[in-house]
């Protein structure tokens, strides 16, 4: 099977040894991070331990992580990935990491329905989350005109600087007419 | 070493699981609720969930009760309350809870609540949850609701029951206050 992935604009492709700096430039910004929510890195050391820890992770069958690389400049512009595999509930959680100026309807459409197409035809998984803090307004508006059905919320998740974390779940199943209708259209809704 | 403890509750006890509840385990698993679980337990299998209780205490993964109570003049073990994906530093555990028609609804209301009492002192627990499947365990959220638990989420085909076929889940959650960074407990 072959994990790489090539959209319109983009190679959505798995990390190499190259990419600690493209890592560490991305994860190190806070506007990249602040949602997830987690504290941007500071030394590109952290770098090189999360990308071992994707490795590892993936290694394991727990995670996947693809870097976005924009085909025009060779930028990696996110990182993409489908985090807690269950394989006897055929789901998976979907993250994006991206930096604040290609945050938009237009390329997120178009990464999540490169991911969604490997999750559900390539790993027969049924259901995909995504977990999204209310202050992510951005997110929660593209979540909602993909056609993410919000399914409520996992209250007081884990703490992060003192601060209790409800995630919003916004699911895509296989099934829901908007992806079939993606299927059709080969693509997600593109614009708000 | 004894790594579940025995919780009084009104009207019986929650205690660990013997090797004599296995006929007790059998009846309470009459029927199908996750996917590849058999329509009927069978005594291997509880055997293996009387063990695996132990291992899951030890390493602070879970945990399973055996609910007790006198019932006509003798103890019998009337169900079960369990903890799984109990992660410690979140303070949080997904929990199940099983009985059987004998057992009240007021009884189990009373087990929960010193579960959660014995949990939060014990373990620092706060945040309590449960997962329902919304056609077959109407009586189990009428214990929940009354308790205190509120709907989170409806996650939609959240739970494979068949290799086709799938439910959806009911999210319940149960908070005690939660302490912050540097709060003590």
């Amino acid at each position: 099977m072959n994990w790489n992935l090539e959209t319109d604009h983009y190679y959505v492709r798995f990390a190499h040894e190259e990419d600690i700096t493209n890592i560490y430039s991305l994860l190190s910004n806070n506007e990249v991070v602040q949602y997830v929510p987690k504290n941007p890195m500071v030394v590109e050391a952290q770098a090189m331990d999360e990308a071992r820890r994707m490795v590892m992770q993936f290694d394991a069958k727990e995670a996947a992580f693809w870097l976005v690389e924009e085909k025009s400049s060779g930028k990696v512009i996110a990182r993409v990935s489908l985090q807690k595999f269950n394989w006897v509930n055929a789901s998976a959680q979907l993250q994006i990491e991206i930096f604040p100026e290609y945050k938009t309807q237009t390329i997120l459409s178009e990464l999540i329905y490169a991911i969604a197409t490997l999750a559900f035809e390539d790993l027969s998984l049924h259901r995909l989350e995504w977990l999204l803090v209310s202050k992510d307004e951005l997110s929660i508006k593209f979540a909602q005109s993909l056609s993410f059905n919000h399914d409520g919320q996992y209250v007081s998740y884990f703490e992060f600087e003192g601060e209790w974390i409800d995630y919003q779940v916004y699911s895509l199943l296989n099934t829901d007419s908007a992806w079939q209708q993606a299927i059709i259209n080969d693509g997600l809704v593109k614009d708000l | 070493m004894k790594f579940v403890a025995n919780v009084d509750f009104s009207g019986g006890q929650l205690r660990p699981l013997d090797k004599s509840d296995v006929d007790s385990i059998v009846n309470l698993y009459q029927k199908q609720t996750l996917a590849g679980q058999s329509a009927s337990a069978s005594k291997e299998h509880a055997e293996r969930m009387i063990e695996l209780s132990v291992q899951m205490a030890a390493t602070q993964r879970g945990l399973m009760w055996a609910i007790e109570v006198e019932h006509e003049g003798e103890a019998r073990m009337l169900g079960m309350l369990s903890l799984y994906d109990w992660q410690p530093t979140s303070l949080k555990t997904l929990m199940r809870l099983d009985a059987m028609p004998e057992l009240s609804a007021e009884m189990q209301v009373s087990a929960l609540g010193s579960a959660i009492e014995f949990l939060s002192k014990k373990y620092h627990l706060r945040n309590f949850s449960f997962q329902c499947l919304p056609e077959t365990d109407e009586k189990i959220i009428e214990v929940l609701k009354c308790f205190g638990f509120i709907q989170q989420a409806r996650l939609r085909d959240f739970r494979r029951i068949s290799q086709t076929e799938y439910s959806d889940v009911l999210l319940y959650n149960y908070l005690l206050e939660l302490p912050v960074s540097g709060e003590a407990l």
